[in-house]
């Protein structure tokens, strides 16, 4: 965020840069579309900040569920078959030409529905998993991870686009996930866990280069505009 | 790049499998130094064979020599004399086809019943609520994930209640947040579960009003006896939630000089709400906290139990004038001279010339601190040399 007070120095681009910070800042300011537009490019570019941030964090959250399901789903080249049930937990891997040809509409919705679910899988895992500390990581995670859903949101209604049906309640909060598969054994369970956290960390990766090419879509006078200030 | 990343992402993906082989017993749960024998029985429209397949425990590769081919298609592994569970989620045992591949797996839980929880102690804060701390047995590792449950009931009457809120104050605590009842003593025991047992720990009974502990006494103030230099006079009020109930509280004041690590603690305060601090050194900086412990509280027998301390709260003793030995810097006689005049001067001042009252000897001492630290001194001494 722009810091305005104390940036104004004599030159242009001071004057320059508190004015774009008075028009961000301004709340009540009516309905341009050049303000419109200069809200949805920073909800986008919120949103890739907290997919980054979030995989920044399950790399260390990961780490510790793996180690407390032990050996050898802690060891790095670890590839169990992904098992029938495995196969709900929605997947990121997608053919590159479909990739690119998505609509923001339908990239947008791709990444609200695979969060949603797999927020209600990741609020199933375990309760009384390992530590007091793991669980509050896990906790921390999640809330982390409700955030993005939040913001992913927040993008498609300021674009206009509908919420995908049927997963609003995912966003809502309470944590019994009725579209979680009950795992036969535990050990099918930990495998369930490891494909889980491997998915998140598939889709944060995905959703970077989905977030970055939906901000490259935003107008260009925005664009120049955030530009311009940042680089104040 | 993107192109690339996305054909590993695909390359990572496997075909799904239904069940492939079945491990028995599933998810077992043994003692420590036990022994078991577990089997892998491929599926029948497998074209594994047992000799095809092996055993790895926690991911290593267990013995040929400890399996046994009991059919076409099923294959087993003797364990002996299991040590604990190398992790709470259970040791994995895999069967696994000749390529390395997982066919099915097993958790094993291998421990230790719990031991009966120990040294329950509890606080009240303020009478309002309850927390409870206590300590696993005394062998404490179980290997088992081992659950704990705080119970509670009135003494005569009531029924057994359950604590909800764990680890408040430590990994073995529980908080009781309301409904609690003065004037008849609770039993509170603890009950630790874990999949080979459960243990009971012994029951304390205790009084609300006997456990009491309370906020830190407020509003320390700590400041000079006049001019001596050996003397610092500590006032506070009692914590404010229980300020009408505090007739009998005893209060302790810890006070240590500032590069020191060492308290000096004054235990006989009794229910005052000051204190004069004696026998201290001249021109030192002390630190000192007081805490609150609020005894006899509607008539407690017991001693309740201190509260945390105070922020600590800083002042510094007189230093004297006349002071002979190795702390005054070069100079110093000049400076001390100098300094009795100029506080001879300002109390002339503030007597004879009103709207002066900001001027004291205390102004005269901050500038010489300011001085130092803007390494003039040398200087300014010089400047001020008679």
């Amino acid at each position: 965020m722009l810091n305005v007070a104390g940036e104004i120095s004599g030159d242009s681009w001071g004057i320059f840069a508190f004015l774009c910070a008075a028009l961000c800042n301004l709340p009540a300011v009516p309905a341009l579309n050049g303000t419109d537009e200069l809200g949805t490019g920073q909800s986008i570019q919120k949103t890739y900040d907290l997919t980054r941030y979030l995989e920044h964090q399950l790399r260390t959250l990961a780490g510790t569920y793996l180690n407390y399901l032990g050996p050898p789903f802690n060891e790095p080249d670890f590839n169990p078959p992904r098992l029938a049930w495995a196969e709900r937990v929605p997947s990121a891997t997608v053919d590159f030409d479909l990739w690119r040809g998505l609509t923001d509409n339908a990239r947008l919705a791709a990444n609200y529905r695979a969060y949603s679910r797999l927020l209600c899988y990741l609020r199933g895992l375990d309760g009384q998993a390992g530590t007091a500390e793991l669980r509050h990581s896990l906790g921390h995670f999640c809330s982390s991870l409700q955030g993005l859903v939040v913001s992913i949101a927040g993008v498609m209604s300021s674009l206009g686009y509908p919420l995908p049906a049927g997963t609003a309640a995912a966003a809502a909060g309470p944590p019994a996930p009725a579209g979680a598969p009950a795992s036969p054994n535990d050990f099918l369970k930990k495998m369930d866990d490891f494909w889980l956290l491997k998915e998140l960390q598939t889709w944060l990766w995905r959703s970077a280069k989905d977030f970055n090419r939906l901000k490259k879509k935003v107008p260009p006078a925005v664009v120049t505009l955030r530009l311009e200030a940042q680089g104040f | 790049m993107l192109a690339l990343l996305l054909l590993c992402l695909r390359l990572l993906r496997a075909e799904p499998l239904a069940y492939p082989a079945v491990i028995s017993p599933q998810d077992p749960t043994l003692l420590i130094g036990s022994s078991l024998t577990a089997t892998c029985t491929v599926s029948a429209d497998s074209r594994l064979r047992a000799e095809d397949l092996y055993w790895t425990l926690n991911g290593r590769r267990l013995p040929a020599a400890s399996y046994a081919a009991l059919g076409a298609t099923t294959l087993s592994v003797a364990l002996a004399r299991l040590n604990g569970s190398k992790q709470q989620s259970g040791d994995n045992l895999v069967c696994h086809s000749r390529d390395g591949g997982i066919l099915a797996g097993s958790c094993l839980y291998v421990g230790l019943p719990p031991e009966k929880p120990v040294n329950i102690s509890c606080w009240s804060k303020n009478m309002k609520d309850l927390t409870c701390k206590w300590a696993p047995g005394t062998e404490g590792e179980t290997f088992l994930h081992t659950n704990y449950t705080l119970k509670y009931k009135l003494r005569w009457y009531g029924r057994d209640n359950t604590c909800q809120e764990y680890h408040t104050a430590g990994p073995y605590s529980c908080h009781i947040p309301k409904d609690l009842a003065l004037f008849t003593p609770y039993e509170i025991w603890v009950e630790a579960s874990n999949r080979l047992g459960v243990a009971v720990s012994d029951v304390v009974m205790l009084d609300i009003l006997d456990v009491v502990t309370t906020d830190p006494p407020a509003d320390v103030h700590v400041s000079r006896v006049g001019d001596l230099e050996d003397q610092l006079s500590v006032r506070w009020s009692s914590p404010p939630a229980l300020k009408d109930f505090l007739f009998q509280a005893k209060y302790q004041i810890q006070y240590r000089v500032e590069d020191s690590s060492e308290w000096k603690v004054v235990d006989d305060v009794g229910n005052q709400t000051s204190c004069r601090l004696a026998g201290l050194r001249p021109g030192t900086v002390y630190f000192v906290q007081v805490r609150c412990n609020p005894f006899g509280i509607y008539g407690s027998k017991k001693a309740g139990i201190w509260s945390d301390w105070s922020n600590p709260t800083a002042a510094s003793t007189p230093r004297s004038e006349r002071a002979a030995g190795g702390c005054e810097p070069k100079g110093g006689e000049q400076n001390t001279t100098l300094r009795r005049e100029l506080k001879q001067f300002f109390g002339w001042v503030k007597k004879h010339a009103y709207g002066c009252s900001n001027l004291s000897i205390k102004l005269y001492d901050q500038w010489r601190v300011w001085l130092q630290k803007s390494h003039k001194t040398r200087n300014q001494v010089g400047a001020t040399r008679r």
